[in-house]
């Protein structure tokens, strides 16, 4: 595999010399991380970035089938350069865990965008040490480092396009991915390389419209938001230059960045708020719904924004926050009301979507606030009288907690469905659907990931195991956090009849 | 895989699922293939990330254990939470309201400057305050302003002092060091703010560039109407709220004219007085000296005279607040036009002209606004005084004009159709009216009978009305020496359609050809027979009873003897139908003979038996005549009431009535001058009120044997007048009240009077001899 590496130009050694081996981006190897258990793993990781600072470089890398949220700047004796694979698009590299239908390899996804970079913007300044050359190997050198377009040959270009198209084909294959294209409305740009702004519904894209180096990697180190540090896992278009600051300081209730401690206290003396500066729709005990309209309250709009990006990957913030309704929740206690996470919603849906983005800041995270937020963003659409679904694409956290939420939404329904006259109690997925204001599709999805819908002697029946129930029960015992209807002041309004969001 | 070749119902979600426990269906496992033809749903995630290591491995712990395991979960980068100092950070305490909070729209904006001081800026506020007081708050204000006040380009200096309100040393130091640090700091704004779109849209990709606007609305097609709508509106909002802030920035100005004016006034004043210029000769020389330099303009700005006085003590009195007079004048002006004052201009002319020439400051340009100056409204009291406020207060009481539902109201046109408004044409109903006492010309007028028998004469305004009291009342008097002057005292002229003529001389021509009709009284000489002519009220009249039918309603007033009405019969009246009759007839025969035989140019007309009797039975009043002229072409006499004072005289009233079988001649335009001639045929029905003899009185004065007046009835005089213009009238000199009651015209007096009408036929008159204005 290593067969045209010997020759490229960059690679001054051999492979394996790895003492005086430049790893440039690209390369891919194992490199040191702990997991959860604080034990060590060498998971292979790519190599996305190199800088140097005080005279030692740092490697930006990307953990090969991890999340982006742990892409991270390692020392270089995290890196196990014995393993070291020099920048090649190897499709079959071995997932570590082995699992079938692993997500492609970075680079390939990278190799499309620096594409569609050098075509959009020829002034994109070069990220590469060096100019990366036609090898024999026609899959290599086409990572993200190509930023100079002049040195990219015709050659290259026709392989870069060979390889978009394996891609492609690959992703294609399957009814699944048409679905994923219905909703994915930007992927034939990135296809052509014509950049092209975002649909202007919605706030998320589906991936790769802005996928490209710069956006690929986190640019703020840390956060400090009220009591807690943060570090944030995705890029977030915070003024470029507060990136650089090893800490960017935001006020806890108003959101403002602030470049230095000194500066938040200063600003602490002029900002008097302490809780969102939105009309409170929902109070009970310390947890509080806030009601922001992205046109009336612009500055808030962007700050919230600004930080959830942070940690939501595929958000974009490419337009302004007018057609969307921000509810924060947060928790009180004797200092205010603090953001624990919220949720945004389009006035207008032409997708019924109810949520556009919802998170939940980390430090609250895993302690059941992710499904209050989508508890009541269910409760908001029952007061609307419609069903709704969240915006697509989800994210792995996304998607756990709302098929969680889904689950034990219908479960509950579906356990204390009471027989009738002594028949067996029965239920139509519609049924369901407007009890639970969760769409139609996700009712189906849930109930076929539970397993629940079985063919039995000609008709479809729903089935409920001993182990679904008493997973249930235990979940229903853990989650004492629930939004109660009583305590909900909402009066949805009619935003098309405003003519204005 | 052979169970799949029969293919599972798709699900129906309004189709009711039974709900069933596994353990009661232990049997299920046998089916549970096929229950892979349910299609899979989309997880909604992106393809790439849905594989991810921890997801799979959470998805499966939970599929697993029904409960994701502590140690499954997605791993996340770590956050460190308690922060040591956050207490001294958020000092205080916030107590939660009881009631939700509610937002109140604005209160949001807080007029703090978005710059925050930083270490270094601390530092130098820390020195700076050394030297001059400066807090951090008002050194961030400062910042904040230079900041916002800068674009591409930083703010000069002078700018700068512009912006900021604190004194300059500050300005300067605050303003150096902004400088300074701004030069130092790469980005765009000292205040970091998230980039904004360009507008040349090459930040289309910039990934730092964000919140960009939405160039397209989204909008719902229901919506597009009627936000269409609402942008035209916008649109005019705009123009109109641009409009307001022009208007507003010319009061400013005329108000800072008004305050320098005022200043300088002062100024005067002050100089003056120190000068101890009490008298105002100092004054009155420099006025005189800037005078020949500036004559007009400088008035208002110097309180000399005695009215410019008075308006600077008033102002002086009115906060200082000096008023440019010119603009109620023209206010007051636009509210007399409003006014339909027809008839009596000159009144308001006059008042207009008054107000004009007051001193005028120029603020016309203000004015085209109407918008009302601060001072204006005492002003404009005082000068228009209690008027005004009348004239605001409905002046026309319960008379005042109201538009009635259903009509239609034309503007007044140039007589568009509206044939008689021309003085020249016949049908116009006023007259030229010379007055006897005092002896002029009063232009058009006509007359009507008011309350109690008066007269009523009805001027009405021409554009000749100079010419018209220029005229001498004698013109037409001097039979001697006018060729066309007249015998009776009413002069009409028949004449068909004729432009008005514009130029003077043709109008003079014109009234002396009597193509206009000209009303003059004429008193009765003392010694009414030294001229031979009767001069009197005359009217020309047909020998029909309907004229006195109409004769009837004139009055006269003073006339002693009342006398005994007579009434009409109907079977006189059928008798004088029957002369009339024969009268006709014998005209038409005579007609023709002269036709055949004499002056060509001559063009006769006979009134056919319709009209006449129509014109007979009208009543004095012209317009009755005028429908009947229409159509004839012929102007038949029309009587004009005059009114005679003179001693002991009656004031006569005439009827006038129509020459029943007289043959106008109408001359030829080409003859107009003089040529113009009628027939003689015509008699005269005098009617004298006061004449109440019955029976019939014939005088013959010194005309020609021709000439007869017939004294119909008790009031009517049948005159005769032959060619020769002898004027035969017959007055009693005790005018009479007419009665209203109908006279009885004897059929005798009929009869003398057809058979003159036959005798008196002069038909011959030649276009030279231009003597034959005949009175009818």
């Amino acid at each position: 595999m290593l067969a045209g590496g010997g020759r490229g130009p960059i690679i001054k050694k051999g492979p394996y010399e790895a003492q005086n081996l430049e790893v440039i981006e690209g390369c891919r190897l194992p490199v040191l991380r702990k997991n959860q258990e604080n034990e060590d793993e060498w998971p292979l990781a790519e190599i996305l970035s190199v800088k140097e600072v005080a005279s030692r470089k740092l490697y930006y890398v990307h953990y090969i089938d991890f999340n982006k949220r742990l892409d991270e700047w390692v020392t270089p004796d995290r890196l196990d350069l014995k393993k070291l694979q020099l920048p090649k698009k190897e499709a079959k590299t071995p997932t570590k865990n082995g699992l079938p239908g692993s997500r492609p390899s970075s680079p390939e996804r990278d190799v499309r965008k620096s594409l569609d970079l050098s075509l959009q913007t020829p002034t994109a300044p070069p990220r590469g040490k060096t100019v990366p050359t036609p090898v024999q190997n026609h899959f290599t050198s086409f990572t993200h480092v190509t930023g100079d377009i002049t040195s990219i040959g015709c050659q290259n270009t026709e392989c870069t396009c060979c390889c978009i198209m394996g891609c492609r084909t690959k992703c294609i294959n399957g009814k699944r991915k048409a679905n994923c294209v219905g909703t994915d409305e930007d992927s034939q740009d990135s296809s052509d390389g014509i950049p092209s702004a975002p649909r202007m519904t919605g706030s998320l894209v589906s991936d790769r419209s802005h996928d490209d180096i710069i956006t690929r990697m986190k640019n703020i180190d840390c956060i400090e938001l009220g009591r807690h540090r943060l570090k944030p896992w995705y890029f977030s278009p915070y003024p470029q230059e507060l990136t650089a600051l090893p800490i960017l300081y935001l006020c806890e209730f108003c959101l403002k960045y602030l470049k230095s401690l000194k500066c938040l206290q200063r600003h602490l003396t002029k900002c008097n708020l302490r809780h969102p500066p939105g009309n409170e729709i929902y109070r009970k005990g310390t947890i509080s719904f806030f009601e922001i309209d992205g046109r009336k309250n612009k500055t808030y709009s962007q700050n919230l924004c600004l930080l959830a990006k942070c940690f939501l990957d595929h958000k974009t913030l490419y337009y302004d926050t007018d057609p969307f309704l921000f509810y924060v929740m947060t928790e009180y206690d004797s200092k205010g009301f603090h953001i624990v996470g919220y949720f945004s919603k389009e006035k207008e849906s032409t997708e019924d979507y109810n949520v556009a983005c919802i998170l939940t800041l980390p430090p609250y995270q895993r302690r059941g606030y992710g499904k209050l937020l989508i508890e009541f963003s269910y409760e908001l659409s029952k007061v609307e009288g419609k069903t709704g679904t969240p915006e697509k694409p989800l994210s792995d956290l996304g998607l756990l907690s709302y098929r969680s939420y889904w689950s034990q939404t219908i479960l509950e329904i579906l356990m204390d469905l009471k027989s009738d006259n002594g028949e067996r109690p029965q239920i139509t997925i519609n049924e369901i659907s407007e009890i639970t204001s969760v769409k139609k599709e996700d009712v189906i999805s849930t109930l076929q990931y539970l397993n629940l819908i079985n063919y039995y002697k000609g008709q479809y029946i729903l089935t409920l195991s001993e182990d679904i129930v008493e997973g249930h029960e235990r979940a229903m015992h853990k989650r004492h956090l629930r939004i109660d209807p009583k305590c909900l002041h909402f009066t949805p309004k009619d935003w098309s009849k405003r003519g204005k969001w | 895989m052979s169970k799949l070749s029969f293919r599972a119902r798709a699900l129906d979600a309004s189709k009711p699922l039974p709900v069933f426990r596994c353990e009661d269906l232990p049997d299920l496992n046998e089916y549970a293939s096929i229950n892979r033809a349910v299609p899979q749903m989309p997880t909604g995630m992106e393809k790439e990330e849905e594989s991810e290591h921890h997801l799979q491995r959470a998805i499966s712990a939970q599929q697993v254990y029904g409960e994701k395991r502590d140690n499954m979960v997605i791993p996340v980068p770590e956050a460190e939470s308690n922060i040591s100092y956050y207490d001294s950070l958020y000092p205080g305490e916030f107590r939660m309201p009881k009631q939700l909070i509610h937002i109140q729209p604005f209160s949001l904006d807080t007029e703090q400057p978005d710059y925050d001081l930083d270490s270094d800026d601390e530092a130098f506020v820390n020195k700076l305050r050394k030297k001059m007081e400066i807090t951090p708050l008002q050194f961030e204000e400062m910042i904040d302003r230079l900041e916002k006040g800068s674009g591409q380009q930083l703010v000069t200096l002078q700018e700068a002092k512009l912006l900021l309100k604190e004194d300059d040393d500050l300005i300067r130091e605050v303003f150096d060091y902004w400088t300074r640090k701004r030069k130092a700091c790469k980005s765009a704004s000292l205040i970091p703010v998230v980039k904004q779109e360009k507008r040349d849209g090459s930040s289309t990709n910039d990934p730092y560039v964000a919140f960009r606007r939405r160039t397209e609305k989204m909008q719902t097609r229901k919506n597009r109407k009627n936000d269409e709508a609402s942008y035209e509106k916008m649109l005019k909002l705009r123009r109109d709220l641009s409009r307001a802030v022009t208007i507003l920035e010319m009061i400013k100005r005329r108000e800072k004219s008004k305050r320098e004016l005022l200043h300088l006034t002062l100024e005067i004043v002050e100089k003056r007085y120190s000068m101890a210029d009490f008298g105002g000769e100092v004054m009155a020389e420099v006025l005189a000296q800037r005078a020949l330099i500036k004559p007009t303009y400088t008035m208002p700005l110097i309180p000399l005279s005695s009215n410019q006085f008075r308006h600077q003590d008033h102002l002086e009195l009115k906060d200082f607040k000096p008023k440019p007079e010119k603009t109620e004048v023209v206010r007051t002006k636009r509210k007399y036009e409003k006014k339909p004052k027809v008839l009596q201009p000159s009144s308001s002319v006059s008042q207009q002209s008054g107000h004009s020439s007051l001193p005028a400051f120029n603020a016309k340009d203000l004015n085209q606004y109407d918008f009302p100056s601060s001072d204006e409204e005492p002003f404009s009291q005082m000068l228009s005084g209690s008027s005004e406020a009348e004239e605001d207060s409905d002046p026309d009481g319960p008379f005042a004009f109201r538009r009635k539902a259903g009509c239609q109201y034309y503007a007044p046109g140039q007589g568009s159709n509206w044939p008689w408004c021309d003085p020249g044409d016949p049908r116009y109903r006023y007259s030229l009216t010379t007055l006897t006492v005092p002896h002029r010309c009063v232009g058009l007028a006509r007359r009507r009978v008011g309350r109690g028998g008066r007269f009523l004469l009805d001027r009405a305004h021409s554009d000749l009305d100079n010419v018209f009291y220029g005229l001498d009342p004698e013109m037409h008097s001097l039979p001697a020496q006018s060729p066309n002057g007249k015998l009776a005292s009413t002069s009409e002229s028949n004449t068909s359609d004729r432009p008005a003529p514009p130029d003077l001389g043709h109008i003079l021509l014109n009234i002396k050809s009597c193509r206009w009709r000209h009303f003059r009284p004429r008193t009765l000489p003392r010694d009414s027979d030294s001229s031979g002519l009767y001069r009197g009220l005359t009217r020309v009249s047909m020998a029909n009873p309907r004229t006195q039918t109409g004769g009837s309603t004139s009055q006269s007033r003073t006339g002693p003897g009342p006398a005994p009405a007579a009434a009409l019969t109907a079977e006189q009246y059928q008798q004088h139908q029957e002369q009339l009759a024969l009268m006709q007839k014998q005209q038409l025969e005579q007609i023709q003979q002269q036709q055949a035989g004499n002056a060509p140019g001559l063009v006769s007309k006979t009134l056919d038996s319709a009209s006449a009797q129509f014109a007979a039975s009208a009543l004095v009043t012209t317009e009755e005549l005028l429908a009947i002229k229409a159509k004839e072409e012929i102007v038949l006499g029309i009587g004009v009431n005059g009114v005679l004072p003179g001693s002991g005289v009656y004031k006569g009233l005439h009827l006038a009535s129509a020459a029943p079988a007289a043959l106008v001649n109408t001359s030829p335009p080409a003859a107009v001058a003089a040529t113009t001639t009628a027939n003689t045929a015509a008699p005269a029905f005098h009617q004298p009120s006061a004449a109440n003899s019955s029976g019939m009185t014939a005088q013959t004065p010194s005309g020609h044997g021709a000439a007869a007046q017939v004294l119909m009835g008790n009031s009517v005089r049948l005159g005769m007048s032959s060619a020769g213009g002898t004027v035969n009238s017959i007055t009693t000199l005790n005018a009479r009240h007419i009665p209203r009651t109908l006279t009885a015209v004897p059929p005798s007096a009929l009869k003398l009077a057809a058979a003159a009408t036959a005798n008196c036929q002069v038909p011959k008159v030649t276009a030279a001899s231009s003597l034959d204005m005949v009175v009818r």
